[in-house]
Formats: C-alpha cells, structure tokens, sequence
C-alpha cells in the first residue's frame, strides 16, 4: 500500500503522413494490485498534443501537469496552436532537471501544421529524441522484434491503428504489468479521434498455452 | 527498544459522571539500569481545570510542557478568557504535528472540564499529534497494553469522583506492577467542577 | 533557537529542530517509535444521485487498538468529504490544511467549491512532500458540475472511478464492489452497498475493525452517519468490578478549591426613588 503506484505499462506511438497514432493499456499497479484497471495513460496536453505515460504515476501526472499549465499560457501569448517540438522539449527539459527525483519514461505526440504528425521519445533520465514510431513501458521488451519485423513507413491511418493495436495487446498478454482495455487515438489536423478496444475487441494472436 | 520506552512513564485519563481524573506513575529511571528519581513530574497543570500528561522521553516530557504553557500563556492574553479543553488539544496536535519529520517523543494524554459548561474532556495523541477523543478512558505509556486491559474491566459510566479514584488508582497501580520500567509511586488527580484532589498513592517500590 | 530571553513566536510551517537528535539517536540502534496508522478499510462509490463513502472505525498502534471508535471521513468542503488511510495524523492534518484552504477559495470566488479543486490541492500537496506524507485518501463530493469520486495515492497520484477503496482492507472491499456495482443505484442500493464492503474490510482484514461510518452525499443535502452500523457490539457486563471506596492507599491528599469564573452579571433596572 506504501509502495508507489507506478504504470506498469506498455505505450506506444507511430507517425504516418497527417498525424500520429497513440495508445497505452489501461492497468495502474502498487505491487502485485491492480490500483486502477481502466486508467487512461494518454494525457491531453493541448488539443492536438497528447502525452503516454509510463513510470511512476504520481510523477508523470505531476509533469504533464505542469506542461499543460506552460502550453496552455504559451498558446495565449502565442495565438496559435503550439509545436509538437515545443511540448516535448517541456517535457525533456522537467525530466532531465529532475532526473534524479522522478521516475518518468513519456512518450509525446502530436500534429502540428508545420511538420504534421511527430512522435518524440523521452525515456527515463531525459534524454529526447524524435522517431517515426517509439515504445515504452515495462510491456515494450517484449515489443522490440515485432515492432522491427512489422513497422513499415508510409502505413495509413488505419495501418497504424492496426499495427499499434496489435503490438499493445501481444504485450499486455506477456506482461505482468500490463494489461486491461487499450486506449488508443489518432490525432490529425481535424482534433482528436479516440477510440477503445474492450474485451473481444482486443486482436487475439496464439491462445493455445 | 525503542525510545519512548528509555525513561519509563505511564499514564492514563478517565471520565466519570461531571468528572474527569487523571493517574500518572511517579518514576523517572535510564532503562531497566536505574532509578533516577522516585518523583518525577509527568502531569502538568495547565488551567485550574485543565491537564496533561506526558509519557514519554523525559527531556522532551519538560520541553514539551514549558513549550506548551508558553503558547497557552500567549492564547490566553491574546484571548482573555480560558482555553477550552478541546482548543488546547489542537493546541498540542499542531505543536507536535510540526515536528512531523522530526518528532519530539511524547504521546500526551490531556484531561479537563471545560471552562463554561464543565463539560468533562479526555484526549490522547501519538507522538506526531494525531487527536483521539475518548468517551471512556485514555491509556499511554510503556505499559499501554497492560493499562488497557485493566481499563477495559474495571471502567464503568457515570462513576462518582470517590469512586472514579478508586478505579484509576487501582487500574494504574496494577498496571505498573507488571512494568519494569514504571511505577515506583502513583499521583491522581480528580476533576470536578469546584474542586481538584491530587492524591499520592502508596505503591510498591520496585 | 532565538536566545534564551528571547520569546519565541511559534511559526507556521514543519520544524526540523529535533531532525538531528533523533537521526543521531537512530545511528546510535535506538528504535524510533511509530505514529499511529489507521490500518482501515475506506471506499466510496458514485450512485444516480451523489455520492456515498464509507469508512471503518479502527486506529491501531503497531498491535494494539488504538481507538476503536474513531472517524476516519473528514469535512472538506459542505459539499466535499474525503476519508483517509495511511498515518492517521497526516490525513487528519492534511484534509484539515486543504479544507481550509478551499473555505478560503470559496470566500474569495463566492463559489461552491468543485471537487476536482480539492483533488489538485491535495494531489499537489503530497507530490511536493514525496510520499512522506502518508495519507492514502478517497475524496468524492457533488458540485455544479456533478458527481465525482477520486482516489488519492501518497506519492500524489489520483485517479477519477465510479467506485474505489482504499487502505489495508481495500482488496476485501473491492471484491464486493467488482461483484455488485451497477451504474445509477438508488441511495439505499448504495448505502448497503458500500455497508457491504466496508463490513467486508472489517471482518476479514485485522487492520479495520468496529463500525461503519457513512457519509451519503447528494445535491443539496449532506448526510453524515455515523456509526451508520455498529458491527462489534460489547457485551453487557453482568458483574462489577468497582472497587469498594478506600481500597486505595492514600499516602498524601491535597484539595484546591477552583475559583468560579464569572460568566454573566445581570443588572436588573430600578427605578429612582423621586419621592
């Protein structure tokens, strides 16, 4: 009960030609307890940046806390919707001063009109660095060769929604931590569409051990 | 071992009917070693109609009550009127509550009438200030366990003064006679609303 | 510390003084005692109209029942209430620091305060301490904008569910709340309801125990219960153990006579004698 619930977690996100496609599980744990089996790990920061979250839950919360705070005011001054740069390197600059307080590895994506959909990762200690798709989370080992085998570029909205569907449920199936309904959300010019597998929604892979 | 338990104290709170009592043991030893001191204050008054206890480490037991009675002076003058029971117990909670991280190793029992209605109040509270109000009895000290069993029996409502004495005496009394590190004398004072009797028991002094 | 003739004005805020004494104490294999935990079993639920928590009434101290009555849900705001689990001074402490910080929001605003106020007060408070603050808490209320229940971790995390438990008997009481929860109860299904699972915290985790405390919240009307089910009755005792008057030897007797305080004086008007 003392110990600190962390997101176990597997998250994910990939770039395709207008915009990103996120999702994370939906399982939050202190110890072998489930805390929380339907979270949502895919943070708002403004409407067209969302963050995924992994690591403790307490830090994570608290940091994308602060970055929504920053964009909000930094949307203001500047009259238009922020980079998808900018929120990450908010992100990178809280996890690298506080990297030795802070156990947060975050995944940010978003659209923006200047470089469209982006994925930048910022795993654990600060570091950031954009990709064309990025994993994370305690599930994201067991990811690693399908995502390899199976990421190709230039893949449809659709594709990637498939692709990132897939890779999260064979992780929360080998994944202690993870685990749950996937939440997943395609973000492009036109806002945010969210979208929730439950149950048999989930894809299936080999169920016979 | 821990602490609390260096000095050796016990001490406990009861109500009776429009009357509260408070029992305290007399000893002030270091550890099982020695006996320092056979008259050792541990109840301190701080209203005609007002206590506490102290349990506890001995030299925060006198930092504690003269902290204490510098904050109700000062509540008091600001005020001019005398403190309620209650207030004084949060008065103490937020003096131990600051020291959160680190604490000042007393666990307080306070006893009193109020002021106006002469409602009687116990209370007692961990060594970071958590208030625990009582209807029966409070218990607190290195022999809690054996302190709570004998007010677990011999306590009754509405017990008279005489006989809300002779409740606390005897559960005290009894209590520390199975401590080592308490005991060596008792001092009981009874609550009511014109009076206060402090009396010394006869104890065994081993 | 100021010098020794100097008084010293108590401060708000923590004080450190005795960190190093007892630090030192503790290098030296000395134990430092612990405060008092609740060991508890706290839950809350959202039903139709509001929301109810529920909570158990066992303090303990290490093994020993610290106090078998005591009220672990706490006024927050009129419309907010939070139950606490972890160190019991510090949900005591903390729930009564946010509350007054919400009374004074509300005096500024003129508003009904919002839970999710409550929620980021708290959330923030407990970040910045670490987790060393160890209040596990259930904050639910009803504010304009609906009904709302979270759950709030020591190290600042919360999360916003339609049920939740929380302390040491919270796995019992979840099981109860995963078996039977529906959406849009009636407030006697959700009083019995959440009875249910806080009764299943108190029998069968040792670190709960004694009564149901309810708190039902709805639009405009707070019901705080309390015991709303007193589960572990004692017995009547049939003897008595009083002791006959006298018993006790008495080695020194000391009265002091408490002088009255004047509480009234009333001046009855006479007329003045003209004759």
């Amino acid at each position: 009960m003392n110990k600190e619930v962390s997101t176990g977690t597997t998250i994910a996100a990939v770039e395709f030609k207008d915009g990103v496609v996120i999702g994370a599980d939906s399982r939050t744990t202190t110890g072998p307890y489930i805390a929380n089996r339907v979270s949502n790990k895919l943070t708002k920061v403004t409407d067209y940046i969302y963050c995924c979250r992994s690591g403790s839950a307490a830090d994570t919360e608290a940091v994308s806390d602060i970055v929504h705070y920053h964009l909000s005011f930094y949307r203001m001054e500047l009259g238009e919707e922020p980079r998808v740069r900018v929120a990450a390197h908010i992100f990178k600059d809280l996890c690298y001063n506080y990297r030795d307080s802070i156990t947060a590895g975050i995944i940010v994506a978003g659209w923006d009109k200047h470089r469209g959909g982006q994925v930048f990762s910022i795993p654990i200690g600060g570091m950031i660095t954009r990709m064309p798709f990025a994993i994370g989370g305690s599930g994201s080992t067991y990811l690693y060769g399908f995502v390899d085998a199976n990421y190709k570029s230039g893949m449809s909205k659709e594709e990637c929604l498939k692709f990132t569907a897939n890779a999260l449920a064979l992780a929360m199936s080998r994944d202690g931590s993870s685990g749950g309904i996937i939440n997943l959300a395609a973000i492009t010019k036109h806002g945010v569409e969210k979208i929730i597998l439950t149950g048999d929604e989930i894809p299936k892979f080999n169920e016979e051990f | 071992m821990s602490i609390l338990t260096y000095n050796g104290s016990a001490i406990m709170a009861m109500k009776g009917k429009d009357c509260v009592a408070i029992a305290a043991d007399r000893r002030l030893g270091i550890q099982q070693s020695l006996t320092v001191n056979t008259d050792f204050q541990k109840v301190f008054v701080m209203g005609p109609s007002l206590f506490i206890g102290l349990p506890g480490l001995a030299t925060d037991v006198q930092t504690v009550s003269q902290r204490l009675k510098f904050r109700l002076n000062l509540y008091e003058l600001r005020e001019n009127r005398r403190i309620k029971p209650k207030t004084f117990m949060s008065m103490v909670s937020n003096l131990l509550y600051e020291r959160r991280f680190g604490p000042y190793f007393v666990e307080p029992v306070i006893a009193g009438l109020d002021p106006i209605t002469y409602e009687p109040f116990i209370a007692s509270m961990d060594l970071i200030g958590c208030p625990m109000v009582s209807n029966d009895f409070v218990v607190s000290g290195t022999c809690s366990e054996q302190m709570y069993g004998m007010c677990e029996s011999l306590w009754e409502p509405n017990l008279e003064p005489e006989d809300l004495f002779e409740t606390i005496s005897q559960a005290l009394l009894n209590a520390v006679d199975r401590d080592a590190l308490s005991g060596w004398g008792a001092v009981v004072y009874i609550v009511e609303k014109d009076k206060v009797t402090k009396r010394t028991l006869k104890a065994r002094m081993d | 510390m100021a010098a020794s003739l100097v008084t010293e004005v108590p401060q708000s805020g923590f004080v450190f003084e005795n960190c190093h004494r007892n630090a030192k104490l503790a290098k030296q294999g000395v134990k430092l005692p612990k405060p008092f935990k609740t060991g508890t079993t706290i839950a809350g639920i959202i039903f139709k109209d509001g929301v109810v928590l529920g909570a158990d009434t066992r303090a303990t101290d290490d093994t020993v029942v610290a106090d078998k009555n005591c009220a672990k849900i706490h006024y927050i705001a009129d419309n907010i209430y939070c139950c606490g689990a972890g160190t019991a001074a510090d949900t005591e402490m903390i729930t009564q620091m946010i509350a007054s910080q919400l009374e004074l929001h509300k005096l500024n605003t003129g508003r009904v305060p919002r839970v999710i106020t409550g929620n980021c007060l708290l959330k923030q408070m407990l970040f910045k301490y670490h987790g060393m603050i160890n209040a596990a808490l259930v904050l639910g209320g009803v504010d304009p904008t609906g009904s709302h229940l979270y759950s709030i971790w020591p190290h600042g995390s919360t999360d916003k569910l339609p049920y939740v438990t929380m302390g040491s008997g919270s796995l019992a009481a979840m099981a109860v709340f995963e078996d039977r929860y529906k959406q849009d109860m009636s407030r006697d299904e959700a009083m019995s309801l959440v009875r249910d699972a806080i009764e299943a915290g108190i029998f069968n985790d040792l670190g709960s125990g004694s009564n149901v405390d309810l708190c039902v919240i709805t639009k405009d009307k707070v019901d705080y219960i309390r015991p709303f089910k007193e589960c572990n009755k004692k017995g009547k005792r049939e003897g008595s153990y009083k002791y006959t008057r006298g018993t006790t030897a008495v080695l020194t007797s000391e009265i002091v006579k408490i002088p009255f305080t004047v509480i009234r004086e009333d001046v009855t008007e006479e007329s003045m004698d003209t004759s």
